[in-house]
């Protein structure tokens, strides 16, 4: 783990390499126009120098003592994304049912240790309520089941 | 008479068929996921953020309002009960009301939570009604440099109030006009910052944003944290509730300093119900002769909060609707609604939509009449709710979250968005980068250019019109003493810091 102060001073050297790459994107790619008829990049270009010169001074002012930053959970984070990208995958080829089963059953993952039952039943519950919500009360145009093959 | 007329015409609006019941649904869900932690009011309205595309403007802000008012009440059912706030608001509430629950009293504080809610509330409302249209016709006569600044300002405000480093901060609200520059631009149409990606052209979805940034960060951050405790639910008889006449009788004061406080911090940028309620209780503390009683489960306590929360939560539509400046996250999501129906908030609103307006706040009283009624004969049943265990809970609020994504548009596209803002507002909590700023900046900066750019193309290059002009110079005046003081007791804090090291 990073002692605090060099975390802040990473912090805020990353954001200042940000500000700054968004400065040259800015001045590589938008017309800047003049003060007084702006063209897309005079905004931007504004922006990117601010963020730069506030990156700059989190990580010069970095206070010498601060509270640790707290523990990283990869792999909470990682299961919860991993359902929402499971959602993301499905729905388009299979439908909406198989997306919520999938999204439950990968999020549950980030749960220690696993409660798959329970999962499978919140599962079961979801679908029923996301047909009725989405497809009977809205009517939205989302098939429940699709087959793509 | 003209204000009669407007009520009269809120009261028709909030009282169609239609409208109570989405303003039911509105503060029945708010109380729902208040009293359930790790379930916040951003989750909880982003979650039906899409449901606010198939209705009409007034009725989506309308449910959205109750959401965000219902949360307030709820929230305070599980401070007293678990020592868990249901929502941050509500975090001093757990100081004096879960030592009321230990002593047998949770029934007390719950009423009377309660009847502070609503005291406050109704409070917060009067007031809104009262100076939403003076504020409004006084900013008829703001320019283009007056809106930078006042944006400015804002933005400068929320970023400094807010908990944590000012330059952090600082730093995501700029972030956040950053990504909400993403698009096309609207006078060339260039399409900036889209790096070729077609679904970019008209911007990114600030549903994707929300939804990921505090949606699914404040799941990631809460599975395997909220536990679930026993809870005893004998005092919860209506008889037991009622508090004795002494102690009723030191309710008021505590219920007048309490909305008084609330409404001020709620209708400040960035301050909002969380620092209403510390301060009310503060104020309580030091105002008491009793002082040590505060802490050990005294009524003042949860009362003076819990009014300053709910006034808080109605003032802040006061800048919100008066001059289209949201103060905080979930305003700048009501403003988000009304930009997708094509309501230009600002001045103009309440004279041009008085429908929405008038209806908007008669709503807030016929919610909080409901929540009333919610709260006290039903109590028991929110109660029974925290004993739902949070593995059985987040999955489901992941999977509306990403139903109600992918019914805007159809595409995984934006799915695919929520998950990677879902990930950056991860990063960002690890690294103690607020995200209400980013999300205040991605609403406010497109408008922001184009008032900088209309002003100065009417100044004709020159920067000086915004000091110059009388309004907008005591604006940026202002801007500049905030961000001093914001560096001064960041200083501070460095040297006692220091000191400490010693």
């Amino acid at each position: 783990m990073l002692s605090p102060p060099r975390s802040e001073r990473l912090i805020g050297g990353v954001i200042a390499i940000i500000g700054a790459l968004y400065v040259l994107q800015t001045l590589l790619s938008y017309d800047l126009g003049t003060l007084r008829r702006m063209g897309p990049g005079m905004f931007p270009l504004f922006l990117g120098i601010a963020l730069t010169a506030i990156g700059a001074a989190i990580a010069i002012l970095a206070p010498d003592r601060e509270r640790e930053l707290p523990d990283f959970a990869p792999r909470t984070a990682g299961f919860v994304l991993g359902g929402v990208v499971a959602f993301a995958v499905l729905v388009g080829w299979f439908g909406l049912a198989p997306a919520v089963v999938g999204c439950v059953l990968v999020a549950s993952l980030a749960e220690r240790p696993p409660r798959f039952l329970g999962a499978l039943a919140v599962a079961g519950v979801l679908c029923v309520a996301a047909w009725a919500i989405f497809k009977v009360g809205l009517g939205l145009a989302i098939p429940m089941l699709r087959w793509p093959f | 008479m003209e204000f009669l007329g407007n009520l009269q015409l809120g009261l028709a609006t909030a009282l169609t068929a239609q409208n109570l019941f989405y303003c039911f649904v509105g503060v029945a869900l708010g109380t729902l996921l208040g009293v359930i932690p790790g379930i916040g009011v951003l989750a909880a309205m982003s979650m039906l953020f899409p449901l606010t595309f198939y209705l009409p403007p007034e009725t989506a802000l309308i449910m959205l309002a109750g959401i965000w008012y219902g949360t307030t009440y709820g929230g305070s059912t599980s401070s007293i009960l678990l020592n868990v706030p249901g929502t941050p608001a509500n975090a001093v509430t757990c100081l004096d009301g879960y030592p009321m629950a230990q002593n047998g009293r949770a029934g007390t504080a719950l009423l009377m939570t309660t009847v502070a809610s609503f005291f406050g509330a109704s409070f917060g409302i009067i007031l809104l009604m009262t100076f939403s249209p003076v504020i409004a016709a006084y900013a008829l006569r703001f320019g283009d440099a007056e809106f930078f600044s006042l944006i400015l300002l804002g933005l400068v405000t929320s970023s400094s109030i807010s908990d944590g480093s000012a330059l952090k901060g600082l730093a995501m609200t700029v972030f956040g006009i950053m990504i909400g520059l993403v698009g096309a631009d609207l006078n060339t149409g260039v399409h900036r910052f889209t790096f070729g990606q077609l679904q970019l052209v008209d911007g990114v979805s600030i549903v994707a944003l929300a939804m990921g940034l505090f949606g699914v960060s404040e799941v990631i951050a809460s599975v395997g944290k909220v536990q679930k405790n026993a809870i005893d639910t004998s005092d919860l008889k209506l008889k037991s509730m009622l508090p004795d006449r002494e102690e009723m009788g030191r309710t008021w004061f505590p219920m007048i300093r309490g909305s008084s406080i609330g409404s001020f911090f709620g209708a400040l940028p960035g301050a909002g119900p969380g620092i209403a309620a510390f301060m009310a209780y503060a104020v309580e503390k030091r105002v008491s002769r009793h002082p040590e009683r505060f802490g050990k489960g005294t009524i003042e306590g949860i009362m003076g909060p819990e009014a300053a929360n709910n006034a808080a939560d109605q003032t802040a539509f006061i800048p919100t609707l008066t001059l289209g400046i949201p103060g905080s996250v979930t305003m700048a999501l009501m403003l988000g609604v009304l930009m997708i129906h094509g309501i230009t908030p600002g001045p103009n609103m309440i004279a041009q939509q008085p429908a929405l307006f008038w209806g908007l706040v008669m709503s807030f009283w016929i919610g909080n009449l409901m929540l009333l009624v919610l709260n006290i004969p039903f109590i028991g049943l929110w109660v029974r709710l925290l004993s739902i265990p949070y593995h059985l809970l987040f999955p489901a609020v992941l999977v509306f979250i990403a139903i109600g994504t992918y019914s805007l548009s159809n595409s995984p596209f934006d799915i695919w968005a929520v998950a990677g803002f879902g990930l950056l507002g991860y990063f960002m909590r690890w690294a103690r980068l607020p995200a209400a700023p980013l999300l205040l900046g991605f609403v406010l900066g497109p408008m922001m250019e184009e008032h900088f750019q209309r002003a100065m193309l009417l100044s004709r290059g020159d920067f000086s019109t915004f000091v110059t002009r009388p309004i907008s110079g005591v604006l940026l005046a202002f801007t500049a003493l905030v961000l001093l003081w914001s560096v001064k007791s960041g200083l501070s804090r460095r040297a006692t810091a220091g000191v400490n090291a010693e």
